[in-house]
């Protein structure tokens, strides 16, 4: 469904630009739960970006539906690392914002925000203001937000990067519930390698400057995940190598 | 309406609160104005050169009607002064904060319009506009509206990246991006700019009246003092400062009322 065909990311600036991607390839089928792991200044937001549509590949091709993306589109929705409500519209009409700004509202869209917040466990909190909640609250409705608009993909920014490692370790749960249930593919960047692991199906490893594909894992521990799985051979094995891809030999040296 | 949870002050301490908040500064007025009425008598000072604030009460008593005519007229010039600063100032704005290149056209203008003393313009403008209301409005505005579009546009700039990028992600054009997340956004530091503005209408209609009207506190200022009559001057003098207050109030006031998501964000304004 997603096909990056070596993406090439330069922004520009003094002396040549800055090269954020260089010869990026990644295939993410529909449903499918990708995590991307790296060192700041990967770029893994950039990729985010790319596919979301918001900044345009400087080489390569970046492919929705077999279909350039030039531009944002309805089949993808963002969650960022902020919440970044709107402080003047209270939970509802925070949630509902997108779909009325892409005059995409209909009748039910008013009565489906209110399903989707009491799955997110927000009943009740409908007419707040995002300043009257935790930061964990206001995050479960910036991803309501999100999944109001019923992506086909969702691009998920370390969307839990701000929070405590509870809430977090909570809300990662609650998104593998979420996603269960809906044919969405999912591409969650993280810093976080057990997040990642507990989440996806694949965690693509990034190396920094420019940003490459080290290498992409397969996690194959079953579903429904939980973290009694973090024991698990499947999930240490997994984590280790991730780990040595990002620390490449700074760690084996020190070992 | 929204709903807010009640503070620690919530309920049937509101008042007193309120009223404990405003003790200290009601407190000290009345000091003032007792140290002034003894200094006055004890010295004898002369009343043409400063009267007492009984001599100022009982002439405002005396010449009411007077008094609320002549702030009549200040207020009709005050208000349309402010209203054309928000009518031009909110849409300037928008377009200095739509652009880098339009900025730097505009804001030496604006400064250049800053530095010019109003006294200054005030009489140019009279002999090129006749004596009527317009030149007073023009003299207003132009005191009152530069601290409106500056808190504007930094409001409209101060916009997060994220809600940006979130509303292009939603595929918003330019206007949208504007109407619908920026403005909004700007609402807070709008009203700072709104709560300057009034307070400086009033400064700039009395530049305005001083330098030519014939009804207005400014005026009255002017003529009480050429025949001495010092205890009216101090007297339109507390008015002004009543009708400075009255419009901070009701900017205040309007934007609890429209937005109340605003000014709650805010520590609460000083009881007056």
């Amino acid at each position: 469904m997603i096909r990056l065909e070596r993406v090439g990311k330069t922004f520009p600036g003094r002396e040549g630009g800055v090269e954020a991607l260089r010869e990026v390839s990644l295939r993410v089928a529909p449903g499918e739960f990708v995590a991307i792991v790296g060192a700041s200044g990967c770029g893994k937001s950039t990729l985010l970006r790319l596919v979301a549509g918001l900044v345009p590949p400087s080489a390569g091709r970046v492919l929705l539906d077999s279909v350039p993306v030039e531009g944002p589109r309805a089949e993808t929705a963002m969650v960022f690392q902020a919440p970044t409500l709107l402080p003047w519209a209270d939970v509802l009409r925070n949630v509902t914002f997108p779909l009325r700004l892409m005059k995409r509202a209909g009748p039910a869209t008013e009565d489906r925000a209110r399903g989707l917040l009491a799955t997110a466990g927000l009943s009740g909190f409908e007419h707040r203001l995002p300043r009257e909640l935790s930061g964990g609250m206001q995050q479960r409705v910036a991803i309501c937000r999100a999944l109001l608009q019923e992506p086909r993909v969702l691009l998920m920014d370390e969307p839990f990067g701000a929070l405590d490692a509870l809430t977090r370790e909570e809300m990662s749960l609650e998104l593998l519930r979420i996603w269960q249930g809906r044919q969405m593919a999912v591409l969650f960047v993280t810093h976080s390698i057990p997040e990642a692991v507990l989440l996806a199906d694949r965690v693509v490893v990034m190396s920094p400057r420019p940003g490459r594909v080290a290498d992409i894992i397969e996690v194959g521990l079953p579903r429904p995940r939980g973290f009694e799985q973090e024991g698990s051979d499947t999930f240490q094995h997994c984590a280790r190598r991730i780990r040595a891809l990002i620390y490449g030999d700074r760690l084996s040296r020190a070992a | 309406m929204q709903e807010r949870p009640a503070g620690p002050a919530g309920g049937g301490f509101r008042l007193p609160a309120a009223l404990r908040g405003a003790a200290p500064g009601l407190l000290a007025v009345i000091l003032l104005f007792l140290i002034w009425e003894a200094v006055c008598r004890l010295f004898g000072i002369r009343e043409f050169l400063l009267p007492t604030p009984s001599a100022i009460f009982s002439a405002s008593i005396a010449a009411w009607p007077l008094l609320l005519w002549h702030a009549w007229a200040t207020f009709l010039t005050v208000l349309w002064g402010f209203f054309a600063s928000v009518a031009i100032s909110l849409p300037l704005a928008m377009l200095i904060a739509s652009s880098p290149a339009v900025s730097a056209a505009i804001y030496p203008l604006l400064v250049i319009t800053q530095s010019i003393p109003k006294v200054a313009l005030a009489p140019i403008l009279i002999i090129a506009l006749g004596a009527n209301e317009l030149p007073r409005i023009i003299v207003t505005f132009l005191v009152a509206f530069f601290p409106l579009v500056v808190g504007t546009v930094a409001g409209l700039l101060a916009t997060p990246p994220e809600l940006i990028e979130l509303g292009r992600a939603c595929r918003a054009g330019r206007m949208q991006e504007l109407l619908r997340i920026r403005l909004p956004f700007a609402i807070p530091f709008v009203f700072g700019g709104l709560k300057v503005a009034a307070a400086l209408a009033v400064v700039g209609a009395v530049v305005a009246e001083f330098v030519g009207a014939d009804a207005g506190l400014g005026y009255l200022i002017q003529t009480s003092m050429a025949f001495f009559r010092t205890p009216l001057a101090f007297a339109a003098v507390v008015a002004l400062a009543i009708m400075g207050i009255l419009m901070f109030q009701a900017v205040s006031l309007t934007e609890r009322l429209l937005f109340p998501w605003s000014s709650g964000a805010e520590p609460p304004a000083p009881g007056i």
